[in-house]
């Protein structure tokens, strides 16, 4: 079977793909495109690693066919810092010591990114439904759910100074 | 785990993607979400040639709704949308609770309406990577002769568990069957064989295209409780949906029960109508509990509560989901005008 060409916008870049139809995303990120940032945990859609926003929503990258891409805008975690300031929400992680391994944050990340841009106001409960496909093994989740909390209140106050 | 060879077609009709369909050489299955069935081919437990991708077929992804004709589901529309939808919110909650019901947000992104009716069967001795069930001999479901859960059966008991179906059997909604040449009404019910192996009613050449809901009743009220371990992710080891229609004098006009994660297809409890024709008393709500009771046959072959738990959260939450919907009813205006 022929492989497809696709072109992938990621992180604001075109990219000219050629991959086999049975190719995921998560192949294509992180073997084809060097963006090692997405994990591989259990490629079975039960983990939340390879967690990526397609067009603002996150989804799975690992039950994802990167042939299906081809007219999306995808975020990975390495679009997520502007150069080298952080995103609020890495800060607040760095700051509430979130961040344990690390394998499962960069999904986590965007999918709370994808919580404030739709819900710049989130309770603690509205983090905790969002953030359920995104499992962790080593932080228990408080830390890292407080982490959004206070990244919320963060890029609000950013938000309203630069009104 | 590498991922099993396969090509892939994107048609832009329905006629063209059931013709693909019924042509592959090589055997051939559609593509919504992919949620299940990606992951099914790469622990190797199906093996499609070809997969045919509905991502571009026009006429699949329409979510509508009118008082008179009530909600029309595009077959294509993501469990999320049905979450966010306000009309779905209003007239018909329990179908948005079963949305929220089910996974995770990211599955729900991903996951459609029709791809969660039409699921697979499950079972802990098939739901693994090839490598995983490497030294097990094959079982009935992958085209061996015995059943690794129920020893010595002759059948596949794999377990139904998804969560829209009892929530829209219970609604009395129906679907559209589609193939290359023509189009079907059935009522939801007859999708479902309750054969393990091959458990829906679906030739391979054919398609879901569109699931309608009647619409509400003045007085109508509906619940979805899901027994689960864990507050996302789990499959429901119990799910139990009720709809219940009332008259002005809280007399019940119509209700319906359905079970899901207790068989090999999601069932609906007769007995149900026993409530019909008078108000309801514990009494009758205790006699539906009981024979959804009788009915229920949950197996060892998901992760979760023992089988012996399963069985002992039927009556109770049969009787709670009767409960809310009654009162849901009693307390429902004019929502739906």
């Amino acid at each position: 079977m022929p492989d497809r060409s696709v072109v992938l916008n990621v992180n604001g870049r075109a990219y000219a793909v050629t991959c086999a139809p049975f190719d995921t995303l998560l192949d294509v990120l992180r073997d084809d495109l060097g963006l090692t940032g997405t994990k591989r945990g259990c490629e079975k859609g039960a983990c939340g690693a390879c967690t990526v926003l397609v067009d603002g929503d996150p989804v799975l990258a690992c039950i994802t066919l990167a042939a299906r891409c081809g007219d999306r805008i995808i975020q990975t975690i390495e679009g997520l810092a502007a150069g080298r300031d952080l995103h609020p929400l890495q800060q607040a992680a760095i700051d509430h010591g979130a961040v344990q391994c690390g394998y499962c944050t960069p999904g986590w990340l965007l999918t709370a990114k994808a919580l404030l841009d739709r819900n710049p106001s989130p309770t603690i409960e509205e983090i905790r439904v969002a953030i359920s496909g995104n499992l962790c093994r080593c932080t228990g989740y408080q830390k890292i759910e407080e982490s959004i909390l206070d990244a919320a209140s963060r890029v609000r106050e950013v938000t309203v100074s630069t009104q | 785990m590498a991922m099993p060879l396969f090509d892939i077609a994107a048609p832009r009709t329905v006629r063209e993607a059931c013709r693909l369909l019924a042509e592959a050489p090589d055997g051939a299955e559609p593509l919504a979400g992919g949620t299940e069935l990606l992951l099914a081919i790469r622990h190797q437990t199906r093996h499609p040639g070809l997969l045919v991708d509905l991502a571009k077929v026009e006429g699949l992804d329409g979510l509508t709704y009118s008082p008179d004709r009530g909600l029309s589901i595009g077959a294509r529309v993501t469990l999320k949308r049905l979450i966010r939808d306000a009309s779905v919110g209003l007239h018909y909650p329990s179908l948005a609770e079963a949305s929220r019901a089910m996974g995770t947000p990211q599955l729900q992104m991903m996951g459609t309406v029709a791809g969660n009716l039409c699921q697979d069967t499950c079972c802990l001795y098939i739901d693994r990577s090839a490598e995983q069930r490497y030294g097990l001999e094959i079982c009935h479901k992958i085209g061996g002769h015995l059943c690794h859960a129920v020893g010595s059966s002759d059948l596949c008991w794999a377990t139904y568990n998804g969560d829209l179906a009892p929530v829209l059997l219970a609604l009395g909604a129906a679907i559209t069957v589609a193939d290359a040449d023509t189009e079907d009404v059935w009522p939801l019910e007859r999708l479902y064989t309750l054969d393990g192996k091959n458990p829906l009613a679906l030739r391979p050449d054919q398609i879901l295209t569109r699931i309608d809901v009647p619409p509400p009743a003045r007085r109508s009220g509906a619940a979805y409780l899901k027994l689960r371990q864990r507050g996302s992710l789990d499959y429901p080891l119990l799910g139990v949906a009720v709809a219940v229609d009332l008259d002005d004098d809280d007399r019940c006009v119509r209700a319906a029960v359905a079970l899901t994660g207790v068989d090999r297809g999601p069932i609906v409890i007769e007995q149900a109508s026993r409530l019909v024709g008078g108000v309801p008393t514990d009494e009758r709500i205790d006699e539906v509990a009981k024979a959804a009771y009788k009915r229920a046959r949950p197996i060892k072959n998901v992760w979760g509560y023992s089988v012996s738990y399963r069985m002992k959260m039927v009556v109770p939450y049969t009787t709670r989901a009767l409960k809310q919907a009654i009162e849901l009813a009693a307390r429902d205006e004019d929502r739906h005008a």
